[in-house]
């Protein structure tokens, strides 16, 4: 009942803090045609079209779908438009591979996207009203009780950063490209939501990612080696509640087990070679590594601090420079499936893990309450 | 069409008003609630819940994350939300139960348009570079599309007069609709035009409310009810968003799901559309090809009560309801998206052959 | 041709929302020098401010289930935030914004401000209480049908109370 799936083709935009030479529709079709060139197809070839992004606050219109809809090939097609705060972009691939898996469409093309140059995040994210506290001031309580809990010395924080963006100088679609970056510098940088530093946090970034999903016939076809995805979950739980373990959400465990059981995936860590994390704020790579049982309780820092999740490393984490480099917000979930596939297709280029055939993508949004994640295999099962 | 068929077990509303102070995501526990004792399941049956809403219409980014506290999601459940109506909401929940590994699913739409103007909203809602700037409000719009309809001499204003009448005529006899004004056409007739060639009463209302749906694999449907409603067929296109760039008064993208839907394979008894102005239910019923025999939106439709954002999934609602109480062997649901019917949803439903 | 790259169009969008029942008696309390909370009869979790029902046992709950809760609690969590600027903001300097479970809820009360000690010694596990402002000047503003619960038309801040801290195993479960 249920059908093979791959992701046969991706695209991305060049991210920065401002894509003035675009605009909305613009940027979507620089990522959408750039994943449909790369899968061998054209716009007449795909059959439905999913898009994903953040609150329409972001940028001031409201269900923009409706009129990017032209832009994106979608007349006379199905449209769905997909809305789960951060973990959007995870959540919209997961769509569309249902529209492939349940035999209803043989080629669907998903965008996520955020043009935050156009408009005000912050303000978005503080509902318009004064005092708002940005995503950063919402996590940095859980933060540092991650900090307390597992006695993590303080430079492991800064640690994720310098790591991550070394390791955009190694992708050219990202955003920040810090070729100085430094502990001394993370730790020097600004407070902007203690203990959270300038320097471990995402930037703001315009930019877009499309992913094609094909099915079989559409995965033999195509000229480059697909990802199939061999598991996708979505686990959401209520932002707050009375004795609500915000730190390592339930809804992040339960998702995690439900992909790694799909995936007849036992030992996380040792047989997922590499995995895209959403990581905004550098102290969540610890905290997923244990939050998702990759490492045990108290010692996902120190997988950090060996260097295990180095690009070079047993278990890399982020290597396109995740989150932390690049942030247009309703993107960002597709560009963890999108990085974590071209992973197993062989198609990372410069930040590529070598040998990588089975990957993890994942991407949460919310109150830290949704939670969206999928496995990528170079092999059919 | 995918293999696995899907049936409806369990639905409700809450009764539409124009203005509540329950907030959304109570209207959204009412009705969650109430679906789900309908369809005598357990919260633990739900294998996937669907939610619709829109952030814009309930005044807030990350609004809709609210209405989770109606989704029953402690423990964490798997779920989902599309910032569209909930009959869309409905659709990927019957993709998703096609997977096999789940056979419930629990839908539901929600939307309170008392506490915002639309004639303020909805232009945020059209094309930010070319048409958001001129402050084209949607009761404009939806003249634009009767003038266009009038144009071509298959409707004239006494065709709008009497969608009006017959809907709320209709609409007194539903306990869920609150529109209880005028039905004679005469006297609509001579009302004054509020957006020429439409006034007042062709446009649907202002109201509050949620709705929900279950739904369950054929196998699990047929021991929950003895009157599963089964989705024989489900599709939804998109049009040109401009509305310069298309013939406002026809929807080929109604008419293209209506035909990948199946709609025409045999005739249907009840047809429930969404249509949000009068001119629109006879742009609709004709991109459908529906007969004089069928009866068009017996609860009054959106003309009767308009929650926009469950508007669509109560059409699903109300013409499940004639199935299973057997007024109707085969219906059609009709739900709407953007402004002028950009964006249309035909789903046709029919009891046990 | 004009190198004009970007156009500024600011919107006003006003919506004006009815309060739920449930938020119009916190209110009401709040004004009165009480603070309010709601009693789940399923489970007794006890929620500040009340929602009209509890989200894990997907129950709705009215007036019959109110309860006053204390005025005093702990501090479970907290950041400082450097303001940003945009459209709205009226912060210029780095503000607390904690979370306070009071003595009687099973939910935490957020975005407080911390007075009483420097900003540098805020600390999870202190103990506190509210600073109401004089009755004639307590109003009901920041009141939504949505959000955390807001107490900034009565109550300005909530201020170390110079008590023992509570151990973080007592709090543990309330971070947010």
């Amino acid at each position: 009942m249920s059908r093979p799936a791959a992701i046969i083709g991706v695209g991305q935009t060049k991210h920065a803090k401002a894509r003035a030479d675009l605009s909305i529709p613009g940027l979507c079709r620089e990522a959408a045609g750039r994943a449909l060139a790369d899968a061998g197809l054209d716009w007449p070839d795909i059959e439905a079209v999913v898009i994903g992004k953040a609150p329409d606050a972001f940028e001031g219109i409201m269900q923009p779908e409706l009129f990017l809809a032209d832009a994106l090939g979608a007349t006379g097609k199905p449209m769905l438009r997909v809305h789960t705060a951060g973990s959007v972009g995870g959540s919209t691939v997961i769509v569309a591979s249902h529209l492939v898996e349940s035999g209803i469409h043989g080629r669907v093309l998903a965008v996520a996207w955020e043009k935050q140059s156009e408009g005000n995040a912050q303000w978005g994210l503080a509902g318009g009203r004064s005092g708002g506290i940005g995503a950063g001031g919402a996590f940095a309580p859980y933060i540092r009780a991650y900090m307390e809990r597992s006695r993590a010395p303080e430079y492991i924080g800064w640690q994720v950063a310098v790591k991550d963006r070394l390791n955009a100088l190694k992708n050219p679609y990202a955003h920040l490209q810090l070729a100085d970056i430094s502990l001394e510098k993370v730790k020097e940088s600004p407070m902007l939501w203690d203990p959270i530093h300038f320097l471990e946090s995402c930037p703001s970034s315009d930019g877009a990612c499309a992913v094609v999903i094909g099915d079989e016939d559409a995965a033999a076809a195509t000229p480059r080696p697909p990802a199939w995805v061999v598991a996708t979950s979505v686990r959401s739980e209520p932002s707050t509640f009375p004795g609500r373990d915000a730190v390592r959400p339930q809804a992040g465990v339960d998702c995690a087990h439900d992909v790694y059981r799909q995936a007849g995936i036992t030992d996380p860590k040792a047989q997922i070679d590499v995995a895209e994390l959403y990581v905004p704020f550098s102290w969540y790579e610890p905290m997923w590594l244990e939050g998702h049982d990759i490492a045990g309780a108290g010692e996902g820092w120190k997988m950090v601090d060996s260097g295990e999740t180095d690009l070079g490393g047993a278990f890399p984490v982020n290597p396109s420079g995740g989150v932390l480099s690049t942030n247009a917000i309703g993107a960002s979930g597709m560009l963890r499936m999108a990085e974590a596939a071209n992973q197993v297709r062989g198609q990372a280029g410069e930040h590529q893990v070598d040998g990588a055939r089975v990957s993890l993508g994942q991407a949460y949004g919310g109150n830290a309450q949704y939670f969206a994640m999928a496995i990528f295999s170079s092999t059919r099962s | 069409m995918p293999a696995t068929d899907i049936a409806i077990v369990g639905w409700a509303q809450t009764p539409a008003v124009a203005r509540t102070d329950a907030t959304e995501p109570q209207l959204c526990m009412q009705a969650n609630l109430a679906a789900i004792a309908m369809a005598g399941i357990e919260r633990s049956d739900i294998g996937f819940t669907c939610a619709g809403s829109c952030d814009y219409l309930t005044g807030g980014p990350f609004a809709f994350v609210q209405n989770l506290d109606a989704a029953g999601a402690w423990p964490p459940i798997a779920e989902s939300h599309v910032e569209m109506d909930g009959a869309w909401a409905l659709y990927e929940a019957w993709v998703r139960l096609q997977h096999g590994d789940i056979d419930v699913a629990l839908v539901f739409g929600s939307g309170k348009s008392s506490p915002s103007d639309p004639a303020e909203l909805y232009p945020q809602q059209l094309d930010p570079y070319y048409l958001e700037p001129l402050g084209l409000d949607p009761a404009s719009i939806a003249a634009l599309q009767a003038r266009a309809l009038l144009d071509t001499g298959r409707a004239t204003e006494r065709d709008f007069a009497e969608v009006v009448a017959r809907s709320r005529r209709d609409a007194r006899t539903n306990p869920n609709a609150h529109v209880r004004d005028e039905d004679d056409p005469e006297r609509l007739l001579a009302a004054p035009y509020t957006r020429n060639p439409l006034r007042a009463h062709d446009v649907a209302p202002v109201s509050d409310g949620a709705a929900a749906v279950v739904l369950a694999t054929a196998r699990r449907a047929r021991q929950l009810t003895e009157h599963p409603v089964f989705i024989r067929g489900i599709d939804h296109r998109v049009d040109v968003h401009q509305p310069g760039m298309r013939d406002l008064a026809t929807s080929p993208s109604t008419a293209d799901a209506a035909r990948r839907a199946g709609l025409g394979d045999a005739p249907v008894e009840v047809a429930e559309l969404a249509a949000v102005s009068s001119p629109q239910e006879l742009i609709v019923r004709d991109a459908m090809g529906l007969g004089d025999g069928v009866a068009v939106n017996p609860s009054g439709g959106p003309l009767g009560a308009n929650p926009v954002m469950a508007t669509g999934l109560i059409r699903i609602i109300e013409a499940a309801r004639r199935v299973a109480d057997g007024t109707a062997r085969r219906a059609v649901a009709h739900a709407t998206n953007g402004q002028a019917l950009q964006h249309n949803l035909v789903c046709v439903l029919e009891g046990e052959s | 041709m004009a190198d004009e790259t970007m156009m500024d169009d600011l919107v006003t969008l006003t919506y004006e929302e009815l309060l739920p029942p449930n938020t119009v008696r916190f209110a009401e309390a709040l004004v009165d020098g009480r603070i309010l909370g709601q009693r789940c009869h399923v489970c007794a979790r006890v929620y500040v401010p009340p929602k009209g029902y509890c989200p894990l046992d997907v129950v709705l709950l009215d007036a019959d289930d109110d309860v006053e809760v204390s005025d005093r609690g702990v501090v479970t969590g907290f950041t400082i935030v450097a303001p940003v600027r945009y459209y709205g903001q009226t912060k210029t300097e780095p503000f607390v914004y904690a979370s306070v479970l009071l003595d009687g809820a099973s939910g935490t009360l957020g975005g407080q401000d911390i007075t009483g000690v420097p900003t540098d010694q805020v600390h999870a596990g202190m103990r506190v209480r509210a600073v109401w402002k004089p009755k004639e000047e307590r109003t009901t503003k920041g009141q939504s049908a949505r959000g955390w619960g807001n107490v900034e038309g009565c109550i300005s801040s909530f201020e170390a109370t110079g008590e023992p801290d509570v151990p973080r195993a007592e709090f543990e479960e309330h971070v947010i």
